[in-house]
């Protein structure tokens, strides 16, 4: 009986945490989503209006659809760009110093603000800017790439930039817990070097994957600075909507809208668990 | 069959190990005995391929495999802490070899499964082939990464320290386990251990190595007799080992006219084993010295004696139950120690055997 008590004591803190500020939210969040919104006031009468209109505009379904499309298209890219690293620091830079080293290297763009980083892309990526002037003047081309700014694709090299350090953050972790003696098994049982890597770190490294991925999803999907600021207000995605929505005190459409959002995360999040049991791993 | 030439390899230029040469046989089992820091460990990786030597040669069956990487050199190499892949159970732990070797892979399923079935019987680990590596005993994952390598049929299996994490009675289940296991193949094991009882019992050939060198190579029993060099004595553990005055006085006091006066001159050490030593017993013949009595310890089957020389270095007596009640000694005393000048090995300065 004293340890059960006990334990809900040391249980209660957080409990009472997640409910007054994640469980109470999200079912607000759920609620309000089903409230009468008109132009100027927002009532408690129940109705789907919202969703309807949410799912039947083009607008706002298709910014669902674009965030989607960025999110996995940044996913993809931070992985790509993330793993090798992941596994440079991981794999090959025995020496822990310098593995803690090149980690806080990864992480020092992140000394300056989100919106100086972000905003660092424009001089870089503009029809004047850094890379255009440089392609240019090596004769690489003749016009200047206008594709580059105010564009998905600048949004996407923005938001690559800024979360790919969640990627190589967690592989590079579990990389390097991975023991010198397994490599060298393997080596003494006859497999190579790539047979090696898909056989045994590629499969070790998924947690590391699983998390990277969550993290970079969470944010990527709740982002709505890095898209007003490289698109030039082009490329809405659901947090922008979100945003315009609270600004025009659109409480009930907002709500929609963050439910969609964390629909998709929730699913996503719970799909990354089912393949690799993270409790196991870590 | 495999033939270890003039392996030398140093870190930051340490040496490690020290231009060592030694044969292994067809169907033999080897144990190599030295104290941690000795080089074993590193010549074993050598001779795996998973350090490369600074100068040297490794030949098997008359090829020399020295340049070969590590997968292709059909050698078996079973990891102190066993290296089991903990993504994978017991079963593609032992199957990874056959599957994803870069030489000879093997596709067939059916045949894999023949192969790892017979290995898991062997090895006894029948019923346990669905479980995680997290899931087995200390025991279970020695003998999971045993099968592992043998099941790739290497040439010779090299083995670290494999029993160096299991408890006791498992260690002497699986020292016998082991031989048989070796017999039943018929291949030559590499055993490296710095455990000397694991090393006299286990090996049909025992190497000693010290600060990288090889010091003495022979039979168990012969070693252990009669050890050449000074460092082999030493490393069995059974040897209280008297040097430099104290010697000496031994030898102008108890040894006075017992043995030949130019052996005696030449010698610098003397070895007398612990089971070799009577308290308080003085015979015509014996040679010894008097101690001061410290404490005892009781094994079981036997008791240790701990003493204090003149000279301030721990002397111990051990006394099987068979041969001897306890006895009861008064700490602080002293004692008389005596033993027959014949179980006396002297040793010159250069730690060589005087015979």
């Amino acid at each position: 009986m004293r340890s059960n008590k006990g334990t809900w004591l040391l249980l209660a803190p957080g409990m009472i945490w997640i409910l007054l500020f994640l469980v109470a939210p999200l079912i607000m969040m759920v609620y309000v989503s089903f409230w009468t919104q008109t132009t100027f006031s927002i009532k408690p009468d129940l109705t789907t209006q919202s969703w309807v209109n949410f799912f039947s505009s083009d607008t706002y379904f298709g910014a669902l659809l674009r965030t989607i499309r960025i999110w996995l298209t940044v996913l993809f890219v931070t992985l790509v760009i993330g793993y090798p690293v992941a596994l440079f620091i991981g794999q090959f830079i025995k020496n822990k110093t310098l593995q803690t080293a090149l980690l806080v290297t990864c992480v020092i763009p992140f000394w300056t603000s989100f919106l100086i980083r972000v905003l660092a892309w424009r001089p870089m990526l503009g029809k004047e800017g850094a890379i255009n002037i440089i392609l240019q003047k090596i004769g690489f081309i003749d016009a200047p790439i206008e594709v580059l700014l105010f564009t998905e694709l600048s949004v996407i090299i923005g938001m690559v930039q800024i979360y790919v350090v969640f990627m190589v953050g967690p592989i590079a972790f579990m990389i390097g817990r991975i023991d010198e003696s397994l490599i060298e098994s393997a080596r003494d049982l006859g497999a190579s070097a790539t047979t090696i890597f898909r056989r045994i770190i590629l499969p070790l490294s998924m947690p590391g994957v699983i998390v990277g991925s969550i993290f970079v999803t969470v944010m990527v999907l709740g982002e709505f600075a890095t898209a007003s600021a490289l698109s030039g207000r082009k490329v809405n995605l659901l947090g922008n909507i979100i945003i315009t929505q609270v600004g025009s005190l659109k409480w009930a459409f907002a709500a929609v809208a963050g439910v969609v959002l964390t629909v998709v995360m929730a699913t996503f999040v719970a799909i990354m668990l089912r393949i690799v049991n993270l409790r196991n791993q870590i | 069959m495999l033939e270890v030439r003039s392996i030398s390899k140093g870190f930051a230029g340490v040496p490690a190990v020290n231009d060592i040469s030694f044969e292994v046989s067809e169907n033999e089992y080897i144990t190599l005995l030295g104290s941690s820091g000795s080089g074993k460990s590193v010549l074993l990786r050598i001779i795996a391929g998973l350090l490369e030597p600074d100068a040297g040669e490794i030949i098997l069956r008359g090829e020399d495999i020295s340049k070969r990487s590590c997968h292709e050199r059909r050698i078996g190499f079973v990891q102190q802490k066993y290296a089991l892949f903990p993504h994978l159970n017991v079963f593609d732990n032992i199957a990874f070899g056959l599957r994803h070797r870069n030489n000879d892979r093997i596709t067939d399923e059916s045949l894999i499964t023949r192969k790892v079935s017979e290995m898991i019987e062997l090895v006894g680990l029948v019923g346990q082939e669905q479980k995680m590596t997290g899931q087995i005993s200390g025991g279970q994952k020695q003998r999971v990464s045993l099968a592992r390598t043998l099941v790739t049929s290497p040439e010779i299996c090299l083995l670290d320290e494999p029993l160096g994490a299991l408890d006791a009675n498992l260690r002497e289940r699986m020292t016998i386990e082991l031989q048989n296991i070796r017999k039943e193949l018929g291949i030559s094991f590499i055993h490296v251990t710095g455990n000397e009882f694991e090393a006299l019992a286990m090996g049909q050939k025992m190497l000693v190595m010290s600060e990288g060198n090889i010091v003495q190579q022979g039979e168990p029993q012969t070693l252990y007799t009669m050890p050449q060099d000074l460092t082999t004595a030493k490393s069995m553990h059974s040897f209280n080992i008297f040097s430099g005055d104290m010697m000496a006085d031994y030898l102008k006091s108890g040894l006075k006219g017992k043995a030949p006066s130019a052996k005696i001159s030449r010698a610098s050490h003397c070895a007398v084993r612990m089971d070799k030593i009577d308290i308080d017993k003085p015979t015509a013949k014996a040679s010894g010295l008097e101690a001061t009595f410290l404490t005892s310890e009781f094994l079981g089957n036997k008791v240790i004696y701990f003493f204090k020389t003149n000279d301030d270095r721990i002397c111990e007596v051990e006394d099987h139950m068979s041969l001897s009640e306890p006895k009861h000694l008064n700490p602080n005393n002293a004692y008389l120690l005596s033993w027959d000048a014949a179980d006396m090995l002297l040793y010159d300065e250069n730690k060589q055997l005087i015979s």
